[in-house]
């Protein structure tokens, strides 16, 4: 496909050079294209305008549509890169994936919901149904507003995973896709309940939407307890290929994974990986 | 004189009866109205003051936090572009051949226009899968300007070929005859005669098609995608106005305050189209029937 063009020289010259890519800037060319997680999107978009602008004959299109497209986007070979917001599957062991961030997931409440903390098996009782009035939980006499994900999101299925619910018991009122749907979905019912990117949340806490970051386990939401592993769900921000990266595509990844980018993640509130 | 005030009391009777359905009726307008002006304003209110040159010129920064949304505007262009110069000739011929060519009552007339009826209520995220299957896919354009515009132009045909040619049909049958009489060609009386009569069909149409694609953002998240680059050919990829403003205000945080900039400018430029459409239709298209 079109996509391809320009691979071939890239594996010539920029091979024999990997480790030392900055000194021969100008032989890289070609075109990337990388498609996936909405999470991991305008992270990745960053980290390639950055490459784009160290490398000016690269072009990396950054393309979102939801972490399980990020997967069969590569298996269709549609794109060189896909970005998975989540662990991969039993199914998908074919993958090789290289994670470049993390992150975590957050409950969230509205900011005057009196709740402070919510056990694991609240959590999981008020998403299956079992529970629909906060005054169950020791909160006001309101029924709640379920907030769950699209199916094929990550952090759904990370969600589930760590609930270990299955995503066909939830019973949600309301279906969002992105993280900053979540937190205004949330922000815009006093009776909702979510869970959004940790990252999300605190940014929106911090400059004053109102919602709040549940601890989960007694652990605070933040992204210093992710970067210290304490909270419990977190997760990897992964670039994932169909097989072996080579050319151009490993370069990306490699840039992906090095201090060069460590101040991008921390741009866009995620936290970098443990060396 | 008796007829006369009989008229006059029946008028009267009449008045105070139709006060209610007038003040139904103008009500409704009003909160049509109010709705306009509260969203309008509320766009205004939280985006006027980000707008400026370096707005308008400048490539975003920070996932869009910061920085313009040059590039971005440069690929709505371009896509919009596409859109119509594909849309257009196809719309206009095929509304033509429904009102000239072919008769009213016709199986195959009513079958074309029952399916377009059907095309026109299809929800645009499906025009977007379609568009991602064919053009992105099979025709190998992947995620690219061409790939978006020509998934629009299909979601603006039906609406376009249908308002053009009910804008031929209010051409009353004398036009034709008219023509007929005086020797005009089929070609002429069309062109010269008809198609300025449809004006206000063709560019209500128009402004539908375009307010529809600009505003467009489920067909075009998998045709033409997500890259905020400068596009520097029409096989690159380009993000429309409205899936930025989508992106900022769903899955960027902190985007808020750009996407009401960037909608101010989206709105803006619907309404420039709207104005420019109703004036081509008034005045340009128009003239042309008094020159003949």
């Amino acid at each position: 496909m079109i996509l391809a063009i320009g691979l071939i020289p890239v594996l010539t010259t920029a091979l024999a050079h990997a480790d030392s890519n900055a000194e021969n800037a100008q032989e890289l060319n070609g075109k990337l294209v990388i498609t996936g997680s909405s999470t991991v999107a305008p992270l990745v978009s960053e980290i390639a305008k950055r490459f784009e602008a160290q490398h000016s004959d690269v072009r990396i299109d950054v393309q979102m549509g939801g972490s399980s497209r990020g997967i069969s986007d590569v298996k269709q070979k549609i794109s060189d890169i896909g970005m998975v917001s989540r662990a991969l599957k039993e199914n998908e062991k074919n993958i090789m994936a290289f994670p470049i961030a993390l992150d975590g997931i957050t409950m969230i409440v509205h900011k005057s919901n009196p709740i402070d903390e919510l056990k694991n098996k609240e959590i999981v009782d008020i998403y299956t149904g079992k529970i629909t009035n906060w005054s169950e939980v020791g909160g006001n006499d309101a029924p709640i507003t379920v907030v769950s994900k699209a199916e094929g999101r990550g952090t759904l299925d990370l969600f589930i995973k760590y609930f270990q619910i299955k995503s066909s018991d939830i019973k949600p009122h309301v279906i969002i896709g992105d993280n900053e749907q979540g937190v205004k979905t949330v922000s815009g019912n006093k009776n909702s309940i979510g869970f959004v990117s940790v990252g999300t949340a605190e940014y929106d806490a911090g400059i004053g939407i109102p919602i709040k970051p549940l601890p989960l386990n007694g652990v605070a939401a933040s992204t210093e307890n992710i970067r210290n592993g304490n909270f419990p769900l977190s997760r990897k921000l992964n670039l994932v290929t169909n097989a072996k990266p080579d050319g151009l595509a490993e370069i990306f990844i490699e840039f992906a994974n090095s201090k060069e980018v460590a101040d991008i993640i921390e741009e866009q509130y995620f936290v970098t990986t443990p060396e | 004189m008796r007829e006369a005030l009989k008229l006059k009391g029946i008028r009267m009777r009449n008045s105070k009866r139709e006060r209610w359905p007038k003040v139904v009726v103008w009500s409704a307008a009003i909160l049509i109205s109010t709705v306009f002006f509260l969203i309008l304003s509320s766009i205004v209110w939280h985006g006027i003051g980000q707008i400026s040159w370096e707005f308008i010129t400048a490539a975003p920064e920070n996932a869009g936090r910061a920085g313009g949304i040059g590039p971005i505007l440069v690929s709505t262009g371009l896509i919009l572009g596409v859109a119509i110069a594909v849309a257009l000739p196809i719309g206009l011929g095929t509304a033509i051949l429904l009102s000239e060519f072919t008769p009213r009552e016709s199986i195959f007339g009513t079958m074309v226009r029952r399916s377009l009826d059907i095309l026109a209520g299809v929800p645009s995220i499906v025009f977007g899968l379609f568009g991602f299957v064919l053009f992105s896919n099979i025709l190998g354009l992947g995620f690219s300007i061409l790939s978006g515009g020509l998934t629009l132009a299909c979601m603006v045909l039906p609406i376009l070929i249908r308002s053009t040619e009910e804008g031929f049909r209010s051409a009353t049958e004398e036009y034709r005859i008219s023509a007929a009489s005086v020797g005009l060609s089929k070609t002429t009386t069309i062109f010269r005669i008809l198609l300025p009569a449809a004006a206000p069909g063709l560019s209500v149409g128009l402004i539908l098609g375009v307010g529809r694609a600009i505003a467009e953002t489920a067909a075009l998240l998998y045709t033409s995608g997500y890259v905020d680059r400068m596009p520097t050919s029409l096989l690159d990829s380009g993000r429309a106005l409205s899936i930025h403003i989508f992106d900022l205000s769903m899955n960027v945080a902190g985007g808020n305050e750009k996407a009401y900039a960037s909608a101010l400018v989206l709105v803006s430029i619907l309404v420039v189209i709207n104005i420019v459409s109703f004036y081509i239709s008034n005045n340009w298209l128009r003239r042309r029937i008094t020159i003949i």
